[in-house]
């Protein structure tokens, strides 16, 4: 107790009192800790060309499209396949393909989340650009 | 100057200076936070793992829609039949971008969000970016997304 008792002349209290930083510095980490996980995050797709396009859009023989269907089921380019083998051969298809583009058509049942899901799929297995086809 | 040298207490008045600041902050965040809450619109977005950071911009469009399907312009309630003409305001002139992003809830089901982007297509948007949100503890598999653009 000895020693906190005022010892130089005009000087009362020589530590620095660090309590108020202290204080600001830990608002500021709880603001951090909250604004962080607002740092939004989507999936881009490409809508459809609103022009009306002549009907000769030609199926184009190599284009990707994945369809939701009901009841959790999936579907690359007609050919079904299960939930669980998805991602694989989504990979496969796009490893050695220089064009990552895919089409993700829902069925009109599904839920949006099932159609995010597989989109979410489609961008893990290597697709940089997702289309959505009119409906 | 004389009155705070008074017998054995150093400083007689509390140092109230730690409390203002916190209360200050504290009020600022509730400045900020409270218009976001009472805004009325509250969609829960769909899960993913693979997404593209988006930090928030101002000037970012924001299209909403509730789990009964309702939309909503920046978090104000628009009727639907005035998507086209309110979004054609917006993105039918010369911009940096054509990006519009659409938080849906997630138990919507897909048509109505098909819907929305068929016609906000017809408006000049090119691309929708569909927010979702990370699943927690992933990260993804796309090398580009992890370098979070913006932060600071």
């Amino acid at each position: 107790m000895s020693m906190s008792a005022p010892s130089g002349g005009s000087s009362l209290n020589n530590d620095m009192n660090v309590t108020p930083m202290i204080d600001v510095l830990l608002v500021l980490l709880i603001i951090f800790m909250m604004i962080i996980p607002m740092s939004r995050k989507a999936i881009d797709t490409q809508l459809p060309d609103p022009t009306p396009q002549p009907p000769s859009t030609q199926v184009n023989p190599d284009q990707i499209v994945l369809e939701v269907l009901p009841d959790d089921k999936y579907a690359v380019n007609k050919e079904p396949i299960e939930k669980a083998m998805l991602l694989e051969k989504l990979k496969a298809i796009y490893d050695p393909r220089p064009e990552k583009i895919i089409f993700v058509k829902g069925d009109t049942t599904v839920k949006y989340s099932a159609v995010i899901w597989a989109m979410d799929q489609a961008r893990g297995a290597g697709v940089k650009v997702i289309g959505v086809p009119p409906k | 100057m004389g009155m705070t040298v008074s017998g054995g207490g150093v400083k007689a008045e509390p140092n109230v200076t730690p409390m203002i600041d916190v209360m200050l902050v504290l009020l600022i965040i509730f400045m900020i936070t409270i218009p976001q809450i009472n805004a009325g619109f509250t969609a829960v977005p769909p899960e993913g793992q693979n997404l593209k950071p988006h930090p928030e911009e101002e000037g970012d469009q924001v299209l909403g829609i509730d789990d009964q399907g309702r939309y909503y312009l920046n978090k104000n309630r628009i009727r639907n039949e005035d998507l086209e003409a309110l979004v054609g305001e917006i993105y039918l002139k010369e911009r940096e971008d054509y990006i519009m992003y659409v938080k849906a809830h997630k138990d919507l089901e897909y048509v109505k969000v098909v819907d929305a982007l068929d016609r906000i297509s017809r408006s000049g948007v090119r691309v929708a970016a569909l927010i979702t949100d990370q699943t927690p503890n992933t990260e993804s598999l796309v090398q580009s997304d992890r370098i979070m653009p913006g932060s600071k």
